[in-house]
């Protein structure tokens, strides 16, 4: 009996070191938390504008289109990695992608964007975070995928990676 | 200079650290151990000093300079900022593992010396490993081209004095229990393990390791506790948990070296916990630096980094558990010991301790089994922890009270009845005090004081009375968790709550305080600007207590928003004020806590530090003894 029982916490270590190797190895994102407002309507929301003068006010941007929104920030590294990818859906997709600046300086973003170059059509200013918190924002970066019926299809937090990228491209495609 | 300087550094540690592995696998050459043992820890040192001078002249050719620090921040923080990023932070736990190593060294003589090589044979492919993880997925001294003007800055989160000292000292509690963990793994190939005293080398590690990591869990609490503005100190979140498993298991590893010391029984078991104690710090490590789990301390993530992690954990611990399978069978003796003995005690409550351990490990990898069976995400949070982990612990502290009075071998039940009443009247009596002047309306806080109670007034009676028959390291920790249970009673049970807008000149109350809004000022510190709330508390009889004065933070270099929690402490409450959102029209977010008896965990888990100390410095004199 006693001789049997010694082997038990061998099994324990390798079923737990398992169970870390699949989750480590499946197609798996801990970032990717499940929104409440997927299949939902995007938040509506009312904003300052980074280049234009015209308030922009959602209602009027989302509904037509299929659009994708993409919370970022100069001062976040990861938003510099993933901008390339922001960039690409922008010229190979031609989608229409809105920058929603959060927590930021006007004049550095513009800076920004002019030396690394603007993949956004419209860019509102969310100045106090309060988009992010109603959006649910988690960490920027941040990107949402919205359908042409103003409804959010996919969330992904955190940096798009070239999986990610691949991903948001094939949905775009199943959507469009 | 510095990088290529630094990175030759590290690979000259992979060289020693492969050198000694050699060495003491072949049994031969002995003399050049020295040279390699001290190689290895002086070059080890120098990396880890080279990434210090290249933060504190905020060179920026280093990838890991740019991303974590910046010229405007205060030099104290420039050093800090060394370990408090994923690649210098294995920089440090090389640098420990190596001091572990020459330690181990050092207890080398002509009777132990094959038992001591074997030690050093595991430490050193323990050794091996890491750095190879740091050179391949984590190199700190990585360069970057063209050479940015500043660095991005540093989280100022983390620019606190409690942080800053705190990882330095758990991973001394984590990388300690790597010598406990080489030497069972020693002890388990070892041939003739009945002549050599294994365990007795053992404590002292085992010792030092657990008294460090308890100081540094309670300096993390204390930087929750004070930086993060919730109000609280512990969250169980992932990372808080993968620091309170080791422990756990180092408690119950530490109280069974004893009667193995003493009875030369549980030798099985302890080598079963010692190999535990360090796989669980080793897993805890992958937890918080794969980005397997989401927690607010996680480190980058980087999937490469969780597959070398894991692929390490797996050789270590499935070898060294395989061997425990073959090899434990020897170490079994038949000394059945009485329930109502010290060593009985001690045994219940090991047992005590290693089931809370494996409720807190089930509650934080449980989601991460769920998800790998059903793919749907859960999240397990603080009732599960306190619905669990409290019932098991109000037994084994009941225990923990009367354990030390009991007698080795077999207890007199009569005469131990004698032993505790002295305890047993002044823990009704302060309890019915307790009852009395303060009404409490829990019957949880009320439990909870009782157990600080009695574990208070026995070991301040063994103190008292000077009895020599007691460590009294022992006796001073105990009497620190007494204290610490006495904290964490008061702040969890009866800390009371205010969440309210206020503008200039309102008021409000929170107990017997009266808390006034005076002004708002703005004001500048040496890297950040903030907005300071000045709040003047009065109690019941107007009398004037003290100026709360809680700050909105703006860093402009990193963009990051901190709240400073104003705090006023005495040792019977804190008042914990934080100022959130808000403007002059429409008033401040204003949020107030009252904690009561926070400080004493503080001193507590100072007073478990100190006697730690103490019993260490005891464990070192026996063993200078066993030497001679």
């Amino acid at each position: 009996m006693k001789n049997r029982l010694i082997i038990i916490p061998l099994i324990f270590f390798l079923l737990i070191i398992l169970t870390f190797f699949y989750l480590l190895i499946i197609e798996r994102n801990p970032s990717e938390i499940p929104s409440n407002l997927i299949n939902k309507e995007a938040p509506y929301f009312k904003a300052e504008s980074l280049f234009k003068d015209k308030e922009f006010i959602s209602s009027e941007h989302f509904g037509n289109e299929v659009i994708l929104v993409n919370f970022f920030a100069t001062w976040c590294k990861p938003c510099l990695d993933e901008h390339e990818f922001i960039k690409g859906f922008s010229n190979k997709k031609k989608i229409k992608i809105i920058g929603i600046n959060y927590k930021d300086n006007p004049k550095k973003t513009i800076k920004w964007l002019k030396k690394l170059g603007n993949p956004y059509s419209n860019i509102p200013l969310d100045k106090n975070g309060r988009i992010a918190i109603e959006w649910g924002v988690y960490g920027i970066p941040e990107t949402y995928l919205i359908n042409s019926k103003g409804f959010i299809k996919y969330r992904h937090v955190g940096p798009i990676t070239k999986k990610i990228y691949k991903k948001i491209n094939l949905l775009i495609d199943e959507i469009k | 200079m510095t990088p290529l300087l630094g990175s030759f550094t590290i690979w000259l540690s992979l060289f020693f650290c492969i050198f000694q592995f050699i060495i003491t696998l072949k049994n031969k050459n002995i003399k050049y151990l020295h040279l390699c043992v001290n190689g290895l820890l002086i070059s080890s040192l120098i990396s880890f000093l080279l990434l210090m001078y290249s933060f504190i002249i905020s060179d920026f050719s280093i990838l890991n300079v740019f991303q974590n620090s910046h010229t405007t921040k205060p030099l104290f923080y420039k050093i800090t900022a060394v370990w408090g990023n994923h690649e210098g932070s294995m920089l440090l736990w090389i640098l420990v593992l190596t001091l572990f190593n020459f330690f181990i060294f050092k207890l080398i003589d002509n009777k132990n010396s094959s038992f001591i090589l074997k030690t050093l044979l595991i430490q050193s492919s323990i050794t091996i490993g890491f750095i190879l993880f740091t050179i391949f997925t984590s190199n700190p001294f990585q360069k970057i081209f063209p050479t940015p003007e500043n660095g991005l800055g540093f989280n100022p989160i983390l620019q606190d004095p409690a942080l800053a000292i705190h990882p330095p000292l758990l991973y001394i509690g984590y990388v300690g229990f790597s010598a406990a963990f080489s030497m069972s793994v020693a002890t388990l190939t070892f041939k003739n393990h009945q002549n050599i005293l294994w365990y007795s080398y053992m404590k002292p590690f085992v010792m030092a390791a657990w008294t460090f990591l308890t100081i540094g869990i309670a300096l993390g609490s204390i930087w929750a506790y004070y930086e993060l503005g919730w109000g609280g100190w512990w969250f169980w979140d992932p990372v808080e948990n993968a620091s309170f498993m080791p422990w756990l298991i180092g408690t119950a590893l530490l109280h069974s070296l004893v009667i193995v010391e003493k009875r030369k029984s549980l030798q099985a078991w302890v080598l079963l916990l010692s190999i535990l104690a360090f796989l669980l710090s080793v897993i805890g490590t992958f937890l918080v630096r794969s980005g397997i789990l989401t927690s607010v301390h996680t480190f980058a993530l980087d999937p490469s980094r969780g597959i070398y992690i894991l692929a390490f954990t797996a050789l270590l611990g499935g070898y060294s558990l395989i061997l425990y399978g073959i090899n434990s069978k020897k170490f079994f003796n038949n000394n059945y010991f009485n329930s109502f003995s010290r060593e009985g005690s001690i045994l219940i409550n090991n047992i005590f301790m290693v089931v809370v351990c494996a409720t807190v490990f089930l509650g934080t990898i449980y989601p991460l089994i769920i998800e790998a069976l059903t793919s749907n995400k859960i999240s397990v949070g603080e009732p599960y922890f306190n619905s669990t982990v409290i019932p098991i612990m109000i037994p084994a502290i009941l225990i923990m009270g009367i354990a030390p009075l009991l007698n080795w071998g077999k207890e007199d039940k009569l005469k131990i009845f004698k032993k505790i009443a002295p305890t047993f009247l002044s823990t009704i009596g302060m309890t019915i005090f307790i009852l009395i002047a303060y009404k409490p309306n829990s019957v949880l806080g009320v439990v909870g004081i009782i157990l600080a109670f009695w574990i208070i007034s026995n070991n301040l009676l063994i103190l008292i009375k000077k009895n020599k028959n007691y460590s009294k390291g022992m006796i001073i920790a105990h009497l620190g968790i007494g204290l610490l249970i006495l904290g964490i009673t008061g702040s969890s049970t009866w800390q009371e709550e205010k969440i309210l807008k206020m503008n200039i000149n309102n008021q409000v109350q929170i107990k017997k305080y009266n808390i006034i809004f005076e002004k708002i000022n703005e004001i500048k510190g040496s890297n950040y600007v903030a907005l300071q709330g000045k709040f003047l508390v009065y109690d019941n009889n107007k009398k004037f207590i003290t100026e709360l004065r809680p700050e909105n933070r703006f860093y402009p270099i990193t963009n990051i928003f901190t709240t400073e929690a104003s705090i006023n402490t005495n040792l019977f409450r804190d008042l914990y004020m934080v100022l959130g959102e808000g403007n002059s029209e429409k008033g401040w977010v204003v949020k107030i806590y009252y904690n009561p008896l926070v400080m004493w965990i503080w001193l507590g888990a100072l007073i478990i530090f100190l006697g730690g100390l103490i019993s260490l410095s005891n464990n070192l004199k026996k063993l200078q003894v066993l030497s001679k």
